[in-house]
């Protein structure tokens, strides 16, 4: 399945390789937000399937209220990437699980496709190694 | 005395049996010379010259050069140089001396109070013996007639009875003196430590054995603000934080029970209602018995010192976060690199592979907040080997490294040669080794033995081995690199049929050697 993805990851460098890795895998990535507000906006007036959420933003430690309100609100599928997991150790509601940053690009691959599978509500048997689930 | 002769007797120090220095300190240690007359004293004298029907009695003490009458009746004269002192003659006899007839003792006939005016003839004397056995002087009675008798056995019994008397009267002057002296040197005493106490930049208190507090400096008093003599007795509890009392009247009464140093960090209300951490210390003083008579303690505000350490904290967990941050962007970095150079995307995803494993050891050595600590629990060798491996798993979610015995936990220092080590093993095992085939597995068991710490990682059911490999990858000179030069230990691989084992054996202190350093110190 091709997905609509948005990046929101601050790093500049990170966002870049994050792009061409899911272009190769033949996603699309709508855009790439370094802060809440933005990512909010882009949200907002497009159709994103799916939201890879850094938690450490440029305006601060806003990812964990971003990713709930996609999650929860804006019928976003989102997965957290972070260097700092334990920020969300007890779960987010309406969020599927978290990555440890650095990560490779099997790890992204095997994340996102699990992330999506649910998304279209197919079966799955369990998670990438990598991928910490919530709930 | 005139114009007599002088007699040769003198009383020279080495004519004599005792030491002389000594004698002179002891008689001025009774603080008795040159003072006013005192009435038990006169009262003594007075006595002694009725009952022996002598015109003269004295009390008298032999100084250096003089003797000196602290009371006398019939002389009217309160010192008389020695030369020509019967009683100094008397020193040299065991206990008294008596003389019937002063102009028939050679000792005595020339002496000018016998041959003038004076017309001494009869001397009878009793030595003042100091409890040490040193004699200061002598109780006597003298007469200007001559007898031949001496002084009958009451006569006798009663200048023994008196000469006694005389010195318990002087040891009790020097009792009271010694203990007025001792007043007020403890009033000297206390004013100095309330001078100290009160100079001090902490505040300082004083309990007694059952912890009622009466004592508090000035600093206490200014800093809460309290009026003095309010938080005598328990008042002091109500300047403790309200979370903090219960725990504070805890630690007290132990140590008031165990006599165990008092110490304990609380918030303590300053003037201005505002609470201040504060560290109270406090520790016992005993007396010869052993028993506690006293507390003393001190409190030291250390808010400043808290923040401080809050602040450290904070900025430690800041930069640990943008450690982890750099390792993401480097990592990033490598594979947008190898983007423009095709032909090295193995080489890059190499390279990429120990850094992601680099920066997966630096997250178990970091200091960690409750926030930032991983998610999985502990950061020991263990669970950083589980993270480690959590690709590895088959297909019902197994991991194929099984890991058992020994935890350890593990330092920066040697964060990365761990993290190199089990990455190229796993790399290894992956391409080549057990791991390149579904059924293989490998078994990590690590041990203590003694002040060695030993990992041997075994592989099975994997391909068959031929034997050792011709030529040594760069992954393994990388393992031996940090087995041997970073963490000082040996490295031993074994080709055997049923795989790869290999085993490092290094000194126990090898993966913490920042806490053994400091521990030798």
């Amino acid at each position: 399945m091709t997905a609509r993805i948005l990046i929101i990851e601050d790093e500049a460098l990170v966002a870049m390789e994050l792009r061409f890795v899911l272009e190769d895998l033949g996603h699309e990535v709508i855009a790439t937000a370094a802060d809440a507000k933005t990512a909010r906006s882009i949200a907002a007036e497009n159709d994103i399937d799916l939201a890879l959420v850094d938690i450490h933003l440029s305006d601060g430690p806003t990812g964990i209220d971003l990713g709930r309100e996609l999650g929860q609100d804006m019928g976003v599928t989102v997965l957290f990437m972070t260097a700092n997991p334990g920020m969300v150790r007890e779960g987010v509601a309406g969020t599927i699980g978290v990555l440890s940053k650095p990560t490779d690009e099997r790890a992204v691959q095997t994340a996102v496709d699990y992330a999506l599978r649910r998304r279209e509500g197919r079966p799955v048997e369990y998670a990438p190694p990598e991928l910490q689930l919530f709930g | 005395m005139g114009i007599w002769p002088r007699l040769e007797f003198r009383l020279t120090a080495a004519a004599l049996p005792w030491n002389e220095t000594d004698r002179l300190s002891a008689l001025q240690a009774y603080g008795i010379l040159d003072t006013e007359p005192e009435q038990a004293f006169d009262d003594i004298v007075h006595l002694a010259s009725r009952i022996c029907d002598a015109p003269i009695a004295v009390v008298n003490l032999i100084d250096s050069g003089r003797q000196w009458f602290k009371a006398e009746t019939g002389l009217g004269v309160r010192e008389t140089p020695l030369d020509t002192s019967f009683c100094a003659h008397a020193l040299l006899q065991d206990d008294g001396m008596v003389v019937p007839d002063a102009t028939r003792d050679s000792r005595f006939e020339c002496n000018p109070l016998v041959t003038g005016e004076a017309g001494l003839r009869f001397y009878a004397g009793r030595l003042l013996k100091s409890p040490d056995g040193f004699a200061l002087g002598t109780l006597c009675v003298l007469d200007t007639r001559v007898r031949p008798e001496g002084l009958t056995p009451l006569q006798t019994e009663t200048l023994d009875v008196l000469a006694r008397q005389v010195m318990a009267q002087l040891e009790l002057r020097r009792a009271i003196r010694e203990r007025e002296e001792g007043v007020v040197a403890l009033s000297e005493s206390e004013a100095q430590f309330r001078a100290i106490a009160d100079s001090m930049p902490q505040m300082v208190w004083s309990t007694l054995p059952d912890g009622f507090h009466d004592y508090y400096n000035a600093r206490w008093y200014e800093f809460t603000g309290t009026p003095p003599g309010s938080t005598d007795g328990e008042g002091w509890n109500d300047m403790f934080h309200p979370d903090d009392q219960a725990r504070a009247w805890a630690t007290w009464k132990h140590s008031l029970e165990t006599g165990d140093l008092y110490e304990i960090e609380y918030r303590l209300r300053r003037a201005d209602g505002v609470y201040r951490w504060t560290l109270g210390r406090a520790t016992p003083i005993r007396n010869e018995a052993g028993q506690i008579t006293r507390w003393f303690g001190t409190c030291t505000d250390i808010e400043d010192l808290k923040q401080s350490e809050a602040g450290k904290d904070l900025l430690s967990q800041e930069l640990s976060h943008r450690i982890k941050n750099i390792f993401a962007v480097v990592s990033s970095l490598i594979a947008l690199s190898a983007r423009e150079h095709p032909e090295a995307k193995a080489f890059a995803g190499s390279v990429r592979d120990r850094i992601n494993a680099l920066a997966r050891a630096h997250e178990f050595v970091r200091p960690h907040s409750e926030v930032s600590q991983p998610l999985i629990g502990d950061t020991t060798l263990h669970t950083f080997l589980s993270a480690l491996f959590r690709p590895y798993v088959d297909a019902s979610g197994q991991s194929r490294v099984v890991i058992e015995g020994d935890d350890a936990t593990f330092d920066d220092q040697a964060a990365t040669s761990v993290a190199l080590l089990f990455h190229e093993l796993a790399t290894n095992a992956a391409k080549y080794g057990a791991l390149s085939v579904p059924g293989g597995r490998v078994l990590l068991r690590t041990r203590n033995e003694g002040d060695r710490f030993i990992l041997t990682w075994t592989e099975r059911d994997g391909p068959a081995i031929a034997g050792k490999p011709a030529r040594q990858g760069f992954g393994s000179a990388l393992s031996t690199l940090s087995v041997e030069g970073q963490l000082g230990g040996k490295l031993e691989r074994r080709w055997e049929p049923g795989g790869l084992v290999l085993e490092a054996d290094l000194p126990a202190t090898a993966l913490s050697r920042r806490r053994a350093a400091l521990k030798k110190k």
